[in-house]
């Protein structure tokens, strides 16, 4: 791994820790100098899938900026006692906890109880740094509806990673995810232990024939009123998700099994992909330099 | 959303009894409505007041001091009771929204589209009224012709629009059991029966 910590670089470790029987286990963070929310879930998610396959497991780090940065998204309280660091981090939990960018640390939840607690914590510190009434809506729409999904599919019990859900966010003051625009971009990621989205789609018949493949199943997801039960009313919080961040000209991507689908405002994208056990959902919202 | 604002502000020929839901201030509302679980709460205090309501009542709903509402809670609370009601779960009882132009309305709107409903909406009461969700054009155009009058009777409302007597009582019927107006049986000499429609916002 080196550089920026997406969910991209650990693919190799998912892939390495799907035939473990029970090795000790480093996961070597030590040419990472950047993490973003969907790094940070797909870390989270990735230590989970590790922990009941390996006899412990090891954080490498080094330098100071990404420890203090996992320290700040609350990582080390949720991980502290199920894993080891090859240093002292002590000393970070001791530091005072000032992160005006960080909008919502890394928070584990299992049900759907828990997300307006998520949702109304973020509306306020949004509120708190200016982003207007339509901006605040957009974001914790689009947290709310994909931590549903997550709560509601991500907690099989006949899943191996029953963890629940992971999701954080993060707002930055410049552009995050490619291009050269000049603005501000907010990125929101939950990564959920659950069956995928190919297996819950599945459970409806009508979908037969549309979930053949993970990618046919990531595709068909983004469709109005597609849904694992098909009632009538449900599937429309993942297209909205997609409208809102493309009219924000951002992008939605979806990843679940072997695929990865991310759409943007007048194209989808689909890619075939290591295998990731669960669901994982990541968005971009910029918010455009005013002129 | 459709306007209905081509017609007057009407007053109904015979007051019927109103209460009205303040979202954000009720105990099971608040300023931020996600999530299905918070919608269903919310749906039960409405089918519980529209249950206490007398026949013909009206139950506005107002959620303009709602600052957030996601698509889950806007299905599970509007979309599912306008199903509902369209099943004919409250009887002759009807709802309307209170709500200004503005970004929430989308997700009530594509929660009622895909189940192919409407809403009687008004920016406030005693405003025109709009329509939000899905309605043919055809049905636009006959609610638009009763809210353009104080009460109509079906053989009226057929001549206004050209229509033979049994396609506009299907209208009429399809209008009432969709909510949007309220529709009377009325006796009409000799020995006769006639529907007469009403706007009921």
């Amino acid at each position: 791994m080196s550089g920026v910590l997406t969910l991209g670089s650990l693919d190799a470790a998912f892939t390495a820790a799907a035939d473990l029987e029970g090795e000790e286990v480093v996961v070597d963070l030590g040419s990472i100098d950047f993490v973003e929310p969907a790094g940070i879930c797909g870390l989270a998610a990735l230590i989970e899938y590790l922990l009941p396959r390996s006899r412990g497991i090891k954080l490498s780090l080094s330098g100071s900026d990404v420890p203090a940065y996992l320290e700040r998204m609350n990582f080390f309280r949720l991980f502290g006692g199920r894993v080891e660091t090859d240093r002292d981090i002590s000393a970070l939990e001791d530091r005072r906890r000032h992160n005006p960018g960080t909008l919502q640390e890394l928070v584990n939840f299992r049900t759907e109880e828990e997300i307006p607690g998520i949702v109304e914590r973020i509306s306020e510190i949004l509120e708190n740094q200016g982003y207007r009434i339509r901006e605040r809506v957009a974001i914790c729409s689009t947290l709310s509806e994909v931590c549903a999904n997550a709560a509601e599919h991500g907690t099989d019990p006949s899943s191996e990673a029953g963890f629940g859900a992971y999701a954080a966010v993060q707002a930055y003051q410049h552009i995050v995810s490619g291009g050269t625009r000049r603005g501000e971009e907010v990125l929101v990621a939950i990564a959920d232990g659950g069956p995928g989205v190919r297996q819950t789609l599945s459970r409806n018949p009508e979908n037969a024939g549309l979930t053949t493949t993970d990618n046919d199943a990531l595709r068909h997801a983004l469709s109005m009123g597609v849904s694992a039960s098909g009632e009538l009313g449900r599937g429309g919080g993942l297209p909205l998700v997609a409208q809102i961040s493309a009219r924000a000209s951002g992008s939605l991507s979806l990843r679940s099994g072997t695929a990865r689908v991310t759409a943007y405002k007048e194209r989808t994208n689909s890619r075939n992909v290591p295998p990731f056990p669960g669901t994982f959902v990541r968005v971009s919202l910029p918010r455009p330099s005013e002129v | 959303m459709i306007s209905l604002n081509t017609v007057r502000t009407l007053q109904v020929t015979e007051e019927r009894a109103r209460r009205v839901y303040d979202v954000a201030a009720a105990g099971d509302g608040g300023k931020l409505m996600v999530t299905r679980g918070a919608g269903r709460r919310v749906r039960e205090a409405l089918g519980s007041l529209l249950e206490g309501l007398p026949r013909g009542g009206v139950l506005y709903v107002d959620t303009r001091g709602v600052e957030l509402m996601d698509y889950s809670f806007a299905d599970e609370a509007f979309g599912i009771l306008a199903s509902r009601m369209t099943g004919g779960e409250y009887g002759d009882r009807h709802l309307v929204l209170i709500e200004a132009e503005r970004d929430l309305l989308e997700n009530i709107e594509a929660s009622l589209r895909q189940r192919s409903l409407a809403m009687i909406r008004v920016e406030a009461e005693g405003e025109s009224p709009g329509i939000v969700g899905d309605l043919p054009d055809h049905l636009v155009e006959t609610l638009q012709t009763i809210y353009g009058t104080d009460s109509i009777t079906n053989a009226d409302l057929a001549k206004k629009l050209g229509l033979n007597h049994t396609a506009c009582n299907n209208r009429g019927t399809r209008l009432a059991k969709l909510g949007l107006i309220h529709r009377r049986k009325e006796t009409a000499a000799p020995g006769g029966r006639q529907y007469t429609y009403e706007g009921i916002a």
